[in-house]
């Protein structure tokens, strides 16, 4: 995957972390996990959680919310 | 279809009265009850008797100036005006007498002897009210002759293209004068002179194009003779039938009688039953609609295999199947997921119905999305999760019972006018104004409006204002606790109430942040917490942000805090852009959610509408537009069906937007013109207008309201039939014969449209959602018992700030608006007389700015941000604060998306259009995209005039 777009789903997932209370709480996440499980295409969450298991640096909320999106989600298409 | 012949609205001489204590009188022996408050001359129109009037009209306030209605009431001394006496009761009045038929007649006479005798020529004949008048006193002699001075010299002013005003025949009645004043709110106009010297002058004896005429035609829908006409009317004469439809601008929805000859429209008129408008209108409705007919209408289905060929005008048949055989060719060749569509805010939601029908159903995926992504999204998640519902509380004749207004990032006079008009009417009466916005909108200082607060937040603080705000009401205990105990859910609150007593939200604490004096925002905060009713009208000076999301939470959060949610005179208001943007969400036009803002996941609303369709539908979120764009780029994305969208001119990083559209191997753009997008495209459909086709709007009041065809699609089909034959040749069947048949599935499957038919539309002429067994005449204001979720949701709104900051390179702070007279990307209006008054967008720079760069009046400027360049003239201007420039985006070559980068909202990937960290300078000539873009647009029109298309017949 584009080194662009890997860095876009980055940004993206940092955000909302840190919109749901990165740093504040320790629900903040479950809360991550459930937004990207609503509204990201299962797509986008298999190559974020790709780039993570690769070694990619993430931050650690994002990395938490990303374990439990890969326990939960069943392999799609 | 409503088909209604040509017959002016009844005109009942003043306004209705509602909600007064019934009184009873006499008037000409028959009894008549009306509320206390009703002049006698409504009264009486409204028992069927019709006494002569001229300076009297049931939209304004009655001014008892032009002496024809006098009448006869028993115990009143003389012969008083019928408009300006109220009603008592027990009167008794008499309408008719030989006494009052005499000075009935001297009056007319005064007024013929100075009045053009052409009737027989005149663009009003037949229209005219002092024609009628004087036929209906009598008029047989002019006992003064016609030798006098008199004023039939008088010049005409033709100064704005819509209308004509004929000053020779002017009564001197003020209707327009007071339309102007208490209709619209401008105040452009006035009587100069005295006696028989007075005479209408817009602005200071200017011509009405040069003065602060806005041309809503207020003033022209108000004059009772040919003064002041429509120029279409001039040129074709009167209608002879009219329909009633709805506006396919803005966000307002107002309601419009299509005035026809055979199926050429001559004029629209301001429907006064339209529940939105009630009879007025602004310059784009009014008369802005000529672009349905302009010559660079493309009416034939075109093709091409690359965007460097020419186009081949097809057979629609031709144009489908070929769309059909790309579109299956590229799902095989790169996956189900490779394909996927846009909808349009701007077409019907019955159209927008079918698309997402289209794609669920026939691409087999959920790439779905709409405009909405780049303006109300964040509008959509932050009032879901607080309220329970992504829509506005009220209705927008709520503001007459507010007492506090609080407008942030909108500013209605130019991009929702006549709600604009409808808040300035309140303003007057008193109403208080809190306006946060970081530039000096009309609002804040006009004729007669002052904002008692203006908070000229930095671009990016919105969410630091917003929580100064809750935590200054709650630290000085001024939150409603009983509504908050009742309504809110309580144990959140405990949370949230926590987290903004903090002294990190202190408006002293964020005044580096919000670059707001602490003092005023603390005033600010008391004055909409303890002055009544409050409400709040937001726009996309709060959604396009990256905190966009949260911003709308924080704003539900005040809201709730005041108790100012579930009557009338309060609540949230967003306020919508398109004319149809709230239906295409309504509809399911996002990626995640079917119709009725049912998450994909919600099994039981997956079933049914697998059920009422025939096939499994993939339960997992699709791509949002920028997300299509990126996996484009990346090559993973390579179909895309565009309806009634111009990406390529309104989304962000214009460059980004090009590349990934190249990128494509089909794209399918469905328009009325050759936009920017569709340069780009390998089959073009044409579109249909509003006029062309059924179906029904929804408008930022939830309102659902019928459009109406009114000429034959030029070409040919109706939007929807376009659709439904793209879905037939892909395998998806769709056999709707008519749109109602479209809508009454909609209402079989979403609970809250279960109510709405075309009957009802018919019934009602137009009903705000949810409308169903609870609600079966639809819901003017929501929340009224408990919030949609049940208990409101105190959602915490912990400010960060955006990346995108003013730093040595980019030192000031880009943020972009709109202006009246062009709507949006300027499609529609830029083919029309409104570019007279916004033929470019301009760039507007504090003068400490540009006098640091040396900037004078009308330079031309280079702006440059992190991701591209473009040049605007500059205009200086105060309006900004220092460090903040401001343009609109009407014009493709403007650039201005060139400039906004990709940083949007967290939840929603809502684009920060507000805030882009720039330089600005002066140049000499365009940027390098300008001129390549340039080069781009010759070369596309080259490939288009070959392609052999029709003609356009302009009437």
């Amino acid at each position: 995957m584009a080194r662009g777009q890997i860095d876009q789903l980055l940004k993206m997932a940092g955000h909302i972390a840190l919109n749901l209370g990165a740093g504040h709480d320790a629900a903040a996440a479950d809360r991550t996990a459930e937004h990207i499980s609503r509204f990201w295409t299962p797509a986008m969450t298999r190559q974020l959680i790709a780039y993570w298991r690769g070694g990619g640096e993430v931050p650690s909320v994002v990395a938490a919310a990303l374990a439990s999106l890969e326990n939960s989600q069943p392999e799609k298409r | 279809m409503m088909l209604q012949f040509y017959e002016p609205e009844q005109d009942y001489g003043t306004p209705a009265m509602a909600g007064g204590e019934p009184v009873s009188l006499s008037i000409d022996g028959e009894s008549v009850t009306v509320p206390a408050g009703t002049s006698v001359l409504r009264a009486a129109a409204e028992a069927g008797v019709k006494v002569p009037r001229l300076c009297a009209t049931d939209s304004l306030e009655p001014f008892g100036s032009c002496r024809v209605c006098l009448v006869e009431i028993d115990g009143v001394k003389g012969y008083p005006a019928s408009c300006t006496t109220p009603v008592k009761p027990g009167m008794v009045v008499r309408t008719q007498t030989d006494r009052l038929a005499g000075l009935r007649r001297n009056v007319m006479e005064l007024y013929i002897s100075d009045h053009p005798l052409d009737c027989l020529t005149c663009p009003t004949n037949g229209d005219c009210e002092l024609q009628d008048t004087a036929g209906e006193v009598g008029l047989r002699e002019v006992r003064y002759g016609f030798a006098g001075a008199n004023h039939l010299d008088a010049a005409k002013d033709t100064s704005n293209p819509y209308f004509t005003f004929d000053a020779s025949k002017c009564i001197v009645c003020s209707r327009c004068v007071r339309a102007c004043e208490e209709t619209q709110g401008t105040f452009a106009l006035t009587i100069q002179g005295r006696g028989f010297g007075s005479s209408v002058s817009a602005g200071q004896g200017e011509a009405f194009m040069d003065s602060e005429c806005v041309s809503c035609g207020a003033c022209v829908k108000a004059c009772p003779t040919a003064t002041l006409t429509e120029n279409t009317i001039i040129e074709q004469g009167k209608p002879e039938h009219s329909v009633v439809t709805t506006c396919a601008y803005c966000g307002v929805g107002c309601a419009f009688r299509a005035e026809l000859k055979g199926s050429t429209v001559v004029r629209m008129t301001p429907h006064k039953d339209g529940k939105a408008n009630e009879g007025h209108a602004c310059v784009k409705g009014r008369f802005a609609f000529g672009y349905a007919s302009h010559k660079d209408r493309i009416t034939r289905p075109m093709i091409r295999a690359t965007i460097d060929e020419p186009w081949r005008t097809v057979s629609w048949e031709e144009a489908i199947a070929y769309t059909a055989a790309r579109f299956r060719e590229i799902q095989q060749q790169h996956g189900r997921n490779s394909i996927g569509a846009i909808s349009s805010s701007r077409c019907t939601n019955e159209e927008v119905y079918l698309v997402q029908k289209l794609v669920r159903a026939g691409f087999g995926n959920n790439n779905i999305d709409t405009c909405a992504r780049v303006c109300h999204s964040p509008t959509g998640y932050g009032l879901k999760t607080t309220l329970g519902e992504s829509a506005g509380t009220q209705t927008f004749a709520s503001v007459a019972h507010t007492d506090v207004a609080l407008v942030m990032g909108s500013n209605p006079t130019e991009a929702h006018p006549v709600f604009g008009s409808r808040l300035k009417r309140r303003l007057r009466q008193g109403a208080k104004l809190i306006v946060i916005d970081p530039r000096g909108i009309e609002l804040v200082d006009a004729p007669h409006i002052r904002a008692d607060y203006h908070l000229a937040v930095n671009p990016g603080a919105n969410v630091a204002v917003l929580n100064a705000l809750a935590h200054v009401i709650v630290t000085e205990g001024l939150h409603d606790q009983a509504f908050i105990a009742e309504r809110c859910d309580n144990s959140q609150f405990a949370h949230w109430l926590e987290f903004i007593r903090d002294p990190r939200h202190a408006p002293e604490a964020l005044e580096q942040a919000t670059g707001v004096p602490p003092q005023l925002l603390r005033e600010a905060a008391r004055l909409y917490a303890t002055g009544g009713n409050a409400a709040i009208y937001y726009g996309l000076g709060v959604t396009e942000h990256s905190q966009g999301s949260t911003a709308v939470m924080a704003i539900a959060n005040l809201a709730m805090l005041t108790g100012n949610v579930g009557r009338e005179g309060v609540g949230v208001n967003p306020m919508r852009g398109q004319n149809n943007v709230q239906g295409s969400c309504d509809m399911g036009s996002f990626p995640h959610e079917l119709p009725g803002y049912r998450h994909l996941s919600d099994a039981a609303a997956r079933g049914l509408f697998e059920r009422e369709w025939g096939v499994a539908l993939d339960p997992d979120p699709g791509m949002r537009i920028p997300n299509m764009f990126d996996a484009a780029i990346d090559g993973e994305f390579r179909g895309l069906y565009c309806q009634g969208e111009d990406v390529a001119q309104s989304d962000p990083n214009t460059q980004h937007i090009q590349a990934a559209l190249a990128a494509l191997d089909c794209l399918v753009v469905q328009d009325i013109f050759l936009n920017e997008t569709a340069k780009f495209a390998h089959v073009f459909l044409p579109g249909s207008s509003f006029l062309e086709k059924n179906g029904t709007f929804t408008n930022a009041e939830r309102r659902i309201s019928p459009v109406r065809r009114v000429m034959p699609p030029l070409a040919g089909k109706e939007d929807w039939e376009v659709t439904q034959d793209l879905a037939n040749a892909m395998g998806c069947a769709m056999h709707y014969s008519h749109p109602s048949q479209i809508m009454d599935e909609i209402a079989r499957l979403t609970p809250t449209f279960h109510g709405v038919s075309y009957a009802r539309l018919d019934e009602l002429g137009s009903i705000q959602w949810p409308c169903n067994e609870q609600a079966p005449d639809g819901t003017p204001t929501m929340h009224v018992d408990e919030f949609v979720r049940g208990k409101g949701f105190f959602a915490l709104t912990e400010y960060v700030a955006t990346e995108e900051r003013a730093n040595r390179r980019f030192p000031l702070l880009l943020t972009t608006g709109r202006i009246l007279s062009q709507y949006n990307v300027g499609a529609q209006t830029r083919r029309t007389a409104n570019s007279a008054w916004h033929p470019e967008d301009i760039l507007e720079i504090h003068p400490f700015d540009a006098e640091e760069r040396g900037v004078a009046e009308g330079d031309w400027l280079g702006i440059q941000s992190r991701v591209g360049n473009t040049v605007l003239r500059a205009r200086i201007s105060e309006r900004v604060k220092p460090g903040v420039v401001y343009t609109t985006f009407h014009h493709p070559l403007s650039g201005a998306n060139v400039i906004t980068t990709d940083n949007s909202d967290w939840a929603t990937n809502c684009p920060e259009y507000k805030v882009t960290a720039v330089q600005v300078s002066r140049v000499t000539e365009p940027s390098a995209w300008q001129a390549r873009q340039q080069q781009f647009d010759r070369r596309q029109q080259q490939l288009l005039d070959t392609a052999s298309q029709p003609v356009i017949e302009v009437p």
